[in-house]
């Protein structure tokens, strides 16, 4: 039941954001063009620092499998 | 009638106000994004380093946002209380967006962040998240629906006119919204906001990071900061590019103004890269010019050509001599609203009422104007050239070096270099009142580029102020400025001290006892204790 | 009846409704800074009390911007007029509330008791002079303003600062001022215990009193007051500007009163609200007190507006350059939109505010927000 409200929920979200898209493209390309361009700007700088875990990540067992051979 | 010191002193009110807000605004705006990143990452991920982020970035946040809200409390009442015939004149229009922007931003803004602040231990980790992101959104939202009154004033659209009442009139509701000035303004300033936003995140990690200070908390904020800055940076310049665009058409003496561009020249049609104009002879005093690059900047093309200052004050007077009709005929309507033939005679000079009302600067009784008079009103019709070219100049420059900075910063943060370079470092903390100063010249290009009107073509500001004797200005102005001034002060003592303190032992909740007990955390989420790992 | 006048009533009573939630919202939280000295008598007591309000001052504060805004867009010569005119008094209204924020953020960032004292009385003196500069305001409104219009509508106020505060406008200002003191301590009362408690209890029922008698009082002066009448004018949903009306002075502004006698209710609904809200406290019942002193502002701002109908900003200098309902407002299409704005985003409004209200509720303790890494 939750997750069908959710779905329901996120349908309803979905559906306004193509009738508002729709709406846009054709009146305010602008408007649009800051909807999405502001959303892959969060999107690439939040990758930016979920990729410097992932390395530090790498490194860090790159170094405990040296280490461990050594050992 | 209208008392030029008072009018002159108004402006002066409002553009300190202005400018004054318009500090804390764009960061606003774009720190509002940068902790929905950071927490959309600690959401995600589940690693604390980002909550941590997200609140000591959230502090700093709110330090500047007090100033931001203290400061619009004016600006929402200074069109009512110093500019009372413009608020009149186009309050039909004017007034809608900025009771939209309560109803849908601002609202939603402050409601938000006091839950953004108090609420991390009463919501969950995805309502947070949820809250964090409305902030952002409403912020930008509230910048967007000022950014339409805005857009009206640049280029009215949607109104029209109306003798019976003395008023502007809206005519279409859409035509205000879409209005192209409206929508390309809103974007590059609400991504000048992301930039400004961006260069504070970097420069501050920056300075811990040369510090070695808070290393993990530096380092990834500043890795997100400089992605954020870099793709800011793009947009500002290129949509600022495309609003130049849409000004040539809407706006063409604040073009001309901006290029410093006095007299025809062909195509393709030189940039004045450095030039020193002089109002007073209509002409450069020594220039620096670079070939076919106007041309090229401002219409896409080699053949294009831009409209110089000479002939738009020669259009502008034969608008002045259209519109004196236009400004008589209201007149009888005043006293006597369905006259037939001032009703016609209106209609057919209407479209250059405003030109009719800059010349009653210099010929109150239109009866008697004079050829000199028009050419003095004719003369007015150009924005202050100097001021504008260099503001749009320091704007710009100043836009470029920002962006060299993100894309070198950038590279080096994602080959994990950056720790170790510590000149860019340095420049870094130095660059953060870059952004600030660009926000600052990009108003001044904005607003004192739309002189000598308050509504480009319709209304000038002349005309526009409040009844006020010298006496009143004079006292608000200076309270004002007094007021401001210790409040800068306070606000710059608060921001460096907590930036000095760093995260984990912020003085803020006093008595040292910066971290939250986890018995009073009910639904505690899983997060170390701030500092614990970071100072270790 | 044209869509155009009753365009203008909705936005009247919009602009009522707005005026309203401002005098709850944003008098609650000028009330607890304008008693913090009283009911706070050490540093942890003072955060307890504007960390009660600490999550929502700023959302209650829109309610002030929005009031400004909506004024702007659906009654523009009001805006313009009233708010040049009253120009020092707005003056004195905005630094005292550029203070609140500020006040609010920057208090207990120091530990210095000196520093906290200033933004103590920063936050007092800012939340006390708007309420009695509302309340003036109000007051004014019933004696009429000195102003009026040249043939192009510029706007000419000729009267003074101290015109303003006449005996009237400030018993209304005090009213004003006692009701925000009520709200403020029956919000400190729900989200307080102990000592802090107790004082904001007694305060209540004393700002209660106080409100009763000056609320009863300002019917009876009324009542001496020349009221405004229209004579003559183009009349409701016609576009036109203030000059092509005339006005009466002389008659009575209870008259509306007299003519819909249903309207007595709301006089009645500030009565009950404020002794309602004053057995309350003293039963120790602060949530059902808050709630009847919402009423009680409900009642007494309907009072005036029902009072002052169709005139809006009566002028004493020239009467029939009066602003009414129907020669300030905007235009039909922006009344429209924004009736459309209006009416999707005022219930989402109240929406969220609630679950903002419901997400902190509960009661504030000194370990709670020296516990607090945000606290103010």
């Amino acid at each position: 039941m939750r997750s069908f409200l959710y779905f329901v929920l996120f349908l309803m979200i979905a559906v306004i954001v193509t009738v508002l898209a729709a709406i846009l493209g054709d009146e305010g390309a602008w408007y649009f063009a800051w909807l999405i361009g502001t959303t892959m700007i969060v999107l690439v700088s939040a990758a930016g620092g979920a990729m410097m875990d992932a390395h530090e990540e790498q490194l860090a067992e790159q170094q405990r499998a040296e280490a461990g051979r050594r050992g | 009638m209208i008392n030029g010191t008072v009018v002159d002193l108004s402006r002066i009110q409002f553009a300190a106000t202005a400018l004054y807000h318009f500090l804390f605004v764009p960061l606003t705006l774009g720190l509002s994004f940068l902790l929905a990143a950071m927490e959309t990452v600690y959401v995600t991920t589940g690693r604390p380093i980002y909550k941590q982020m997200a609140v000591f970035w959230g502090k700093l946040f709110m330090i500047n946002f007090a100033l931001g809200v203290a400061t619009g409390l004016t600006m929402e009442f200074q069109f009512g209380t110093n500019w009372s015939f413009y608020s009149s004149f186009v309050g039909d229009i004017f007034g809608a967006p900025l009771a939209i922007e309560g109803l849908m931003a601002f609202f939603m803004e402050s409601t938000f962040v006091g839950l953004m602040v108090f609420g991390w231990q009463r919501l969950s980790k995805g309502q947070h998240l949820a809250v964090t992101w409305l902030v952002a959104l409403a912020s930008n939202l509230s910048a967007l629906w000022i950014l339409v009154a805005n857009g009206f004033m640049q280029d009215p659209t949607g109104a029209a006119f109306d003798p019976v009442t003395m008023r502007m009139r809206l005519t279409s509701f859409q035509d205000l919204i879409f209005s192209p000035d409206a929508q390309s303004k809103f974007v590059h300033t609400s991504i000048a906001g992301y930039v400004t936003g961006a260069m504070f995140v970097a420069g501050v990690s920056a300075f811990y990071m040369l510090r070695k200070r808070h290393m993990d908390l530096a380092k990834r904020s500043f890795r997100i900061a400089v992605l954020f800055g870099v793709l800011a940076t793009i947009g500002v310049v290129t949509l600022g590019d495309a609003l130049g665009f849409v000004d040539a058409k809407a706006q063409p003496t604040k073009l001309a103004a901006m290029e410093a561009l006095w007299h025809p020249e062909p195509a393709p049609m030189p940039f004045n890269l450095i030039a020193f104009p002089s109002q007073a002879q209509q002409r450069n005093l020594g220039a620096v010019r670079v070939p076919g690059v106007l041309s090229l900047l401002v219409t896409h093309s080699l053949d294009g050509t831009v409209a110089d200052i000479s002939t738009l004050e020669q259009e502008a007077q034969q608008k002045i001599e259209n519109g004196i009709p236009a400004v008589q005929a209201l007149k009888t309507l005043a006293h006597n609203p369905q006259d037939p033939a001032a009703l016609a005679q209106f209609d057919a000079h209407q479209a250059d009422l405003g030109y009719g009302f800059l010349v009653q600067r210099y010929a109150p009784h239109l009866s008697q104007v004079t050829p000199a008079d028009i050419e003095a009103a004719a003369k007015d019709s150009i924005p202050p050239v100097a001021g504008v070219f260099w503001s749009f100049r320091i704007m710009v420059g100043l836009g470029l070096l920002m962006l060299a900075f993100f894309v070198l910063s950038t590279l080096y943060s994602l080959r994990n270099k950056i720790e170790r370079k510590t000149w860019v470092l340095k420049v870094a903390v130095w660059m953060i009142p870059v952004p600030f100063l660009a926000d600052e010249a990009g108003w001044l290009v904005a607003e004192l580029g739309r002189q000598p009107w308050t509504v480009y073509g319709v209304l000038p500001t002349w005309m526009s102020a409040s009844t006020h004797s010298v006496g009143y200005m004079a006292f608000s102005l200076i309270g004002f400025v007094a007021l401001y001034s210790v409040f800068i002060v306070v606000e710059m003592y608060l921001m460096v001290r907590a930036i000095r303190i760093g995260p984990g032992e912020q003085g803020g909740s006093g008595g040292g006892q910066a971290q939250p007990r986890p018995t009073l955390a009910p639904r505690a989420v899983p997060a170390a204790p701030y500092g614990s790992k970071l100072e270790g | 009846m044209h869509t155009f006048a009753i365009a203008q009533v909705i936005w009247w009573l919009l602009l009522g409704v707005l005026l309203m939630g401002l005098a709850v919202m944003v008098g609650m939280d000028m009330g607890v800074g304008a008693i913090l000295r009283y009911v706070g008598r050490t540093d942890a007591e003072r955060r307890v009390a504007l960390n009660i309000i600490g999550p929502h001052w700023d959302g209650n504060q829109v309610w002030f911007i929005l009031g400004g805004g909506a004024i702007f867009a659906a009654f523009p010569l009001i805006y313009a007029t009233a708010f040049s005119g009253f120009y020092v008094v707005m003056l004195l209204l905005l630094w005292t509330m550029i203070m609140r924020p500020i006040g609010f953020e920057y208090r207990s960032r120091m530990q210095q008791p000196a520093w906290r004292n200033v933004w103590d009385w920063a936050l007092t003196v800012s939340g006390a002079v708007p309420m009695i500069v509302f309340g003036a305001a109000f007051g004014n409104l019933f004696r009429g303003v000195p102003f009026h219009f040249d043939w192009d509508m510029t706007s000419y106020y000729t009267g003074s600062f101290l015109g303003l505060l006449n005996p009237f406008a400030v018993m209304t200002g005090v009213l004003s001022l006692s009701l925000a003191a009520m709200m403020g301590s029956l919000t400190i009362m729900n989200g307080a215990e102990g000592a802090m408690h107790q004082r904001a209890r007694g305060l209540a029922q004393v700002a209660g009193l106080v409100a009763t008698v000056l609320f009863a009082l300002g019917g009876l002066w009324v009542r001496a007051l020349p009221g405004y009448e229209l004579l003559s004018s183009p009349g409701a949903g016609v576009p036109q500007t203030p000059l092509q009306q005339t006005v009466g002075v002389g008659g009575s502004w209870l008259h509306n009163f007299g003519a819909h006698p249903v309207l007595w209710l709301l006089p009645l609904l500030g009565f009950a609200g404020i002794i309602g809200a004053v057995l309350s406290a003293r039963a120790g019942r602060s949530h059902l007190g808050w709630w009847l002193g919402a009423g009680a502002w409900i009642g007494v701002i309907g009072t005036a507006g029902a009072a002052l109908f169709p005139f809006m900003l009566p002028s004493s200098s020239d009467p029939s350059m009066s602003l009414t309902v129907w020669n300030s407002s905007s235009s039909k299409l922006t009344l429209l939109w924004m009736i459309g704005f209006a009416a999707v985003f005022v219930p989402l409004i109240l929406w969220y505010t609630s679950w903002a209200f419901w997400v902190m509720r509960g009661k504030v303790t000194p370990e709670m927000v020296a516990g607090h890494d945000h606290a103010y």
